[in-house]
């Protein structure tokens, strides 16, 4: 049988070799004593900084990581957004002035080769519905304008002032690709697997499952959103990992901040403590019996944890422990358009700060972004939602010295044809369609040049034609900064494809 | 669903290419070591599986240095002593992508290269025997398993015998047998799924006859919790996922409403001991083997849950893979892209497999006591379905020519040019060459349902019910004729009296009356209309019978038959277009009378009488249509193919067939796995080259013929695992270190028993059934997750898929619905906030308290009633009693936490010394004890 662990691997103060009972009884009770500094100690190491294999190391293919970065890692942990439902990267921050000129032609009408005739659009797309989805239509102006903004002169729209006030701080990747042509894609986004094949863990499982924690008081990966279609539960799977490296859904509701973990009502804090002082005391006597029960010593020790988790989760999510100002600065004071984002963007950083590796922010509903129509209406939204929150984001971790080692990632699964979606439900065409051949995301923070822009898609906004990156780059690249190289965390018996392990985008370290 | 990509296994490993050391040229190395040490693994790795014994690309096997240097169609591969001459150098080394070898993957490292050039440069020294790769045909799993002999051994069970040679072999010796407390709870845990009540325990306890673990055992394989456990158990192999795709829209996409029937197939078939090998047959392909039996149809659910609406091409897929991986350890998926690049499959034979599948569709039938779901809709682009609020759903083959097309690397969009069709065959490696398909011609009942007893009885029950309750209609309406009539004449016999009388009626009553009058008429037309609906309906379906009866089974003249059906059926369409017709009469009449005091009913009237017009037009039609001479007639249910291909049954009968090498292995490898802890060959779902070899093949080999040879009946095999030595040893070593822990620490050789934590259902079920509240219904259809931490009813009957499953067996490691051949088990702190925190553990833990206290208080004085609470605690929580510590250290908790509540809660001080053994019975709970399997 296979047995995972609270962390990827036995607590690292066991002996190597453990189990094997050599300890001797003795041994082991006062080993037990340590409690739970034990459990931190590999952590304690890294946070020191001590990468302990070099590249040239004969890498361990397959051994369950150590918990400690393979490299020197370039940051510590990460926020990742997601904006689920496809952001039109044209409106966005990869303008194509070109589109106005063709407004209302087809693509066969301009002078520029059909976008839908080259072979990339079929080698990059794959239906989730048994045909390929046919989009014959008229191309669409650009539905907003953009401004050159910050220092570098970096073209961001008029939609998102916020961010482009801040577009000095982040690396924008305009060269995006995935392959399904539906929200498929958005689980795609985070496995780096299409819907139809077999489904992969999640970039943040992995990074749980790599890297050993930082705060032993709260979970490694934590998911932070509100969703009615439970699909987005796939976004946080943890697959063949084992689900302890799952996404621990945290709710900013201080009565009900995690799954089980509020004390029920009526039972008194003494008699908790009480009870968890008893059930501590009966394990250890049955770990005499058992010397060798690993799965035991595990035990013991994820009680310890979950008292502690059980008392802190509150307090981290306890946002009104910051100041006016800085909720101001997420946009959470009294305007109702932002404070739910900003609230969320905001108690992310309190993760970061505390040491949670990975927090998947979900910063929209299930398919918000999925403008099929009224895109100008929709889209503008939509911005004005997550505009202020996420440049407050990064401006907070800043000021504070955070953004040095905390990654932030804003994604989102596909972007937005070109033309305009015409149906014969909607024949007026007022929206973009779902585009997997080219988008856009940004990063910023630790390791990450700043006010960057890298990668294009063609005159039309349609391929990703200079330095194409299909999803898993962007993995790659995280995991990079993190110090760790995904070919090294390969599980025996599950086979990864190259696909899966990306490619660091070496344009955008600094 | 999932895929196999072309040398994936290639891919995973060149992370560790730069790792190769150089070459070390010192004189102590042998040249011929070189070769091994830093030639051949690379050679092994990126080469073998395209020039070996599998396959000779070019005519070149690359597996010996012999190979290497007699080389292919192009000659040598090497030049020894000159590695730029040398072809292998040329083509691993090559700059453009297209000469460049292996052909896919990372080209190989500058060190992996250098030391292949290294070793060509001193020579290409070739090793002495060097010996060649085994012919991939005949590796030990494609080879059918015959009976080993027994080693000697005093032991009465051959498992302890193979064992007990393995260990003496390895030097090992083995732990004794477990304490009688422990063996008991093991058992039944593993057996049942709950632990032994305290009576059970007691009794087993007290009852020193040699047999009395054999009589335990018996007991349990005979109780229905067995085929819950091990239900749940095959429910992982076989992939058991209740419908989803978007629930909350709702929208199925995935597996089917309904489908829950086939697990309830599934524990009773196990209750039944039910050959293993008719199980197969049933799952696949019950439609074909016992046609019109719906108990067993449901089996096929086994392919329903595969279904994916969007795509058939993945649903195909995904039969594939399952049915191979399931039944037969066989990674069928990797020859989708490819041919195989371990196992002796080629892509053509894996379309050959999807040939079985490709006439698949599904159908819901409609069951007794529910109304007919109507008949199975296809998807339309774009559209939702709900659920289906009732049915049985299935398989059936329904395009019965239906032709597979060998696509290029797997991509349905690229259909291999000039390739004609595969027929439905099975790999050649497992004896092919021999596979025989029969088509199967269905009884009447199978493909047209609407034959059925209870379709028929209960449609008949539905027509008379429909005429009596017109009838009654009918006389309450006649009855309300006579009323009117007789108010009518009264009125009119007051209204000859003088002016000045004093009851003489008014003008308006009387014009009311008059109104009244002939609405009665005018309901009691449309009423008496409907009764004459309702009796034609009724002969048409006795007609439409009778007709089916001719034509289904030779009674009577099927034309002539048919012919009075049809009548029938326009007699009765002919009454209802009439019943239209008086209502639209009652309609008029009520509107036009409105119009006549108020302008603004005018409009009405025109729809009205519009509507009449136009009613009795039909009526006019459905009464010219009686002249027709059609023989059609509304069939009862839904007619599909009288004939099935055949191709599943013949699959399965074969995956079924002693013959077959691996489908008694890979099923006594899973039995196996879940009594001992550790697979024999611990990849269950793939006993083919890149799986594990058994770890005790004879073992193995013994149990699969066992297997066939009890009648594929499992309970045989349980109970000769369970009550075996080896099952029964202890797993505790005390304190005292043990010799066969250094030589054996994984239990490689079952020296031990293995403790296990509690699969997530167990852990549930065992917290319900301590506290005596667990509900033993068998089966049902699903139930509501949410309800998980209240509902009493058994884990398994929950509903758990794709987009979720009750949050309390996620943390504790329940299935992916997807795959889940074995079982993972972490700790983690969640469990602990769930057993802590939850509902579940909190209202059971206070009404075993109850119970348990009622049983010991009393006893004497309160002190021992105190105590004699903690031991029965301990036995009723753990199954076993609690040691001196643990008891002396349970009654210093239970002071401790009453003075404690008492002082923080003075009001309730009564209550204190209750609620104090509450949480200790809820302390037992979140016992390492309580979720482990010692």
């Amino acid at each position: 049988m296979k047995t995972y662990y609270a962390g990827a691997h036995p607590p690292s103060d066991v002996p190597s070799g453990y189990p094997c009972g050599r300890l001797a009884r003795r041994a082991f009770l006062a080993d037990l004593g340590l409690g739970f500094t034990g459990l931190a100690l590999g952590a304690m190491l890294e946070r020191g900084g001590i990468a302990r294999a070099s590249e040239a190391e004969e890498p361990h293919v397959g051994e369950a990581p150590d918990g400690r970065a393979q490299f020197a890692p370039r940051a510590k942990n990460v926020i990742w957004v997601f904006l689920s439902g496809g952001v039109s990267h044209l409106e966005t921050f990869d303008p194509k002035p070109l589109l106005n000129q063709y407004a209302g032609k087809t693509y066969d009408e301009t002078t520029l080769p059909n976008p839908q005739k080259l072979p990339i659009y079929r080698e990059r797309s794959r239906s989730v519905v048994g045909f390929d989805r046919e989009v014959i239509s008229k191309i669409m102006p650009l539905q907003v304008g953009y401004q050159k903004r910050g220092g570098l002169g970096c073209e961001v729209s008029d939609w998102l002032p916020h961010l482009g006030g801040i577009v000095d701080d982040l690396c924008i990747v305009r060269s995006m690709y995935t392959t399904d042509n539906d929200h498929g894609a958005e689980f795609q986004f985070h496995t780096g697997r299409h819907v139809l094949d077999e489904q992969q863990p999640t970039i943040g499982s992995w990074i749980s499952y790599g890297l050993g924690t930082l705060n032993e008081n709260l979970p490694q990966f934590v998911f932070l959103g509100q969703y009615k279609d439970p699909r987005v539960k796939k976004d946080f799977e943890a697959h063949y990992l084992g689900p302890q490296h799952a996404g621990v859904e945290l709710s900013l509701d201080p009565q009900n901040p995690l799954p089980f973990g509020v004390r029920p009502a009526g039972v008194l804090p003494v008699e908790q403590r009480n009870e968890f002082a008893f059930i501590d005391r009966l394990n250890r006597l049955a770990a005499a019996e058992y010397p060798d029960d690993d799965q035991l010593r595990a035990r013991i020790r994820s009680y310890e944890l979950a008292y502690r988790l059980q008392m802190s989760a509150p307090e981290t999510l306890d946002l009104s422990r910051e100041t006016q100002e800085t909720q101001r600065l997420y946009g959470i004071d009294n305007d109702e358009a932002t404070a739910v984002y900003g609230r969320r963007l905001l108690a992310a950083r309190r993760l970061a700060e505390r040491g949670v590796r990975f927090t998947l922010v979900y910063l929209s509903d299930y398919g918000e972004w999925d403008s099929h129509t009224n895109i100008k209406e929709f889209h503008a939204r939509s911005c004005g939602r997550v505009d202020k929150p996420l440049a407050g984001l990064v401006s907070d971790l800043k000021r504070r010295g955070m953004l040095d080692e905390t990654i932030v990632v804003c994604a989102t699964e596909f972007g937005r044809t070109p033309a305009l979606e015409v149906t014969s439900l909607n024949k007026a065409g007022t929206g973009r369609d779902h585009h997997p051949h080219g988008f856009t995301v940004w990063l910023a923070g630790g390791g990450l040049k700043r006010g960057h822009v890298h990668g294009a898609t063609d005159e039309l906004g349609f391929h990703a034609v200079e330095h194409p990156h299909y999803v898993t780059d962007i993995h790659a690249t995280v995991l990079h900064l993190l110090g760790l190289d995904p070919r090294r965390l390969a599980v025996p018996g599950r086979q990864r494809l190259d696909m899966d392990f990306g490619r660091v985008i070496d344009d955008v370290l600094a | 669903m999932k895929i196999c990509w072309i040398g994936c296994l290639l891919m995973a490993v060149c992370g560790m290419a730069h790792a190769e050391p150089p070459v070390d040229n010192s004189p102590a190395v042998r040249l011929a070591d070189v070769y091994l040490r830093d030639v051949k693994p690379v050679l092994r790795r990126r080469c073998f599986s395209c020039h070996g014994a599998l396959k000779q690309e070019s005519d070149l096997r690359l597996d010996t240095a012999a190979f290497i240097l007699r080389g292919g169609f192009d000659g040598p591969a090497v030049e020894p002593g000159n590695p730029a001459a040398s072809r292998l150098i040329e083509r691993v080394s090559a700059t453009d992508p297209s000469q460049r070898m292996p052909p896919e993957g990372a080209p190989l490292t500058a060190p992996e290269v250098a030391a292949i050039a290294g070793w060509i440069k001193a020579g290409a020294i070739t090793p002495d025997n060097e010996k060649p790769q085994d012919d991939p045909r005949s590796h030990w799993a494609f080879r059918a398993p015959v009976r080993p002999r027994v080693p000697a051994d005093r032991a009465a069970n051959p498992i302890d015998a193979f064992l007990a040679a393995r260990q003496a072999a390895e030097g090992i010796e083995p732990l004794g047998e477990a304490d009688k407390a422990t063996l008991l709870r093991r058992v039944y845990l593993d057996l049942v799924g709950v632990p032994p009540t305290r009576d059970e325990l007691r009794d087993f306890l007290a009852d020193t006859a040699p047999a009395a673990y054999e009589k335990v055992v018996d007991r349990l394989l005979d109780s229905p919790r067995y085929g819950e456990r091990w239900g749940r158990h095959w429910m992982d192999v076989w992939r058991y996922s209740d419908w989803y795709g978007r629930r909350a829209v709702p929208d199925v996409m995935n597996s089917y409403p309904h489908v829950w029937r086939w697990r309830d197939w599934i524990v009773r078939s196990l209750n039944e001991d039910k050959g293993y090998d008719r199980m197969i047959v049933e799952m696949l392909a019950a439609d074909e083997a016992s046609p019109g039996d719906d108990n067993n149809v449901v089996a096929t659910g086994f392919l329903v849950r595969n279904w994916f609406k969007w795509n058939y091409e993945n649903w195909m897929k995904d039969n594939v893979e399952h049915t191979s991986k399931a039944f037969l350890g066989l990674t069928m998926n990797c020859a989708h892209c490819h041919n195989h690049k371990y196992d002796p499959i080629t892509q053509e034979e894996y379309f050959r497999f999807r040939a079985f599948f490709e006439p698949l569709e599904l159908r819901q039938d409609r069951v007794a006591g529910r109304a007919g779901p109507g008949p199975f809709q296809k998807y339309v682009y774009a559209q939702s379905y709900g659920p289906i609020a009732a049915g049985l759903v299935r398989v059936f083959d329904e395009k019965l020519d239906a032709q597979t097309f060998m696509y290029v690397k797997g991509d349905s969009r690229n259909r291999m040019e000039g390739k004609p069709p595969v027929e439905p065959g099975v790999p050649n490696v497992l004896g092919g060459a021999e596979f025989l398909v029969t088509p199967v011609e269905l009884p009447a009942e199978a493909y047209y349902p609407g034959l059925k007893p209870f379709i028929r009885a209960e449609e008949q029950a539905n027509a008379a019910a429909e005429l009596s309750e017109a009838r009654q209609t009918l006389a309450k309406a006649q009855e309300l004729v006579a009323a009117a009539e007789r108010r009518l004449a009264d009125l009119r016999a007051h209204a000859v009296q003088p002016v000045t009388a004093q009851n003489r009626p008014t003008r308006e009553a009387l014009v009311q009356a008059e109104q009244a009058l002939l609405d009665a008429r005018l309901t009691y037309r449309v009423d008496e209309q409907h009764t004459a609906q309702a009796a034609a309906r009724g002969r048409a379906l006795e007609a439409r019978i009778l007709a089916d009866d001719a034509l289904y089974r030779g009674a009577g003249d099927a034309s002539g038959l048919a012919y009075a059906a049809s009548q029938a059926e326009k007699q009765a369409a002919w009454e209802e277009a009439e019943l239209r017709v008086r209502r639209a009469e009652r309609t008029t009449v009520a509107a036009e009378r409105k119009a006549a005091t108020d302008a603004a009913g005018k409009p009405e009237v025109e729809k009205t009488q519009k509507e009449l017009a136009d009613a009795r037009a039909a009526a006019d039609a459905a009464r010219g249509a009686l002249a027709g001479t059609s023989n059609t007639y509304t069939a009862l249910s839904p007619v599909y193919p009288a004939r099935s291909t055949g191709r599943r049954l013949a699959l399965a009968r074969w995956i079924a067939s002693p013959k077959n090498p691996l489908t008694a292995r890979v099923a006594v490898n899973h039995i196996w796995l879940r009594h001992f802890g550790r697979a024999l060959v611990e990849t269950p779902a793939n006993f083919g080259h890149s799986g594990k070899a058994p770890s005790h093949p004879e073992l193995l080999d013994w149990l699969a013929v066992e297997l066939m040879e009890q009648g594929w009946r499992m309970k045989a095999i349980h109970r000769l695992m369970v009550t075996s030595r080896a099952y029964r040893r202890r797993s505790n070593l005390g304190a005292t270190e043990h010799p066969s822990l250094a030589k054996d620490r994984d239990n490689r050789f079952y020296w031990r028993a293995n403790f296990r934590r509690m699969e997530a259902e167990v852990v549930r079920d065992s917290v319900l059934a301590c506290a005596g509240e667990l509900d033993t219904t068998l089966g049902g259809e699903e139930l509501d997750p949410a309800q998980g931490l209240v509902s009493r009813r058994r884990t398994l009957y929950f509903a758990s898929h794709g987009e979720g499953k009750m949050p309390f067996l996620d943390l504790f490691d329940a299935a992916d619905v997807c795959d889940c051949y074995e079982r993972a088990s972490s700790v983690r702190p969640q469990q602990a906030l769930a057993l802590v925190n939850s509902d579940l553990t909190l209202a059971n833990s206070r009404r075993l308290a109850e119970k348990v206290w009622t049983e010991s208080r009393g006893v004497s004085d309160a002190s021992s009633s105190q105590a004699q609470f903690v031991r029965c605690a301990f036995e009723q929580v753990l199954s076993r009693p609690g040691t001196e510590e643990e008891l002396r250290a349970s009654l210093d908790y239970l002071a401790q936490q009453e003075h404690d509540l008492a002082a923080a809660e003075p009001e309730q001080a009564g209550n204190a010394a209750q609620r104090a053994r509450e949480t200790l019975i809820h302390a037992l709970f979140n016992h390492n004890d309580f979720v482990t399997i010692r």
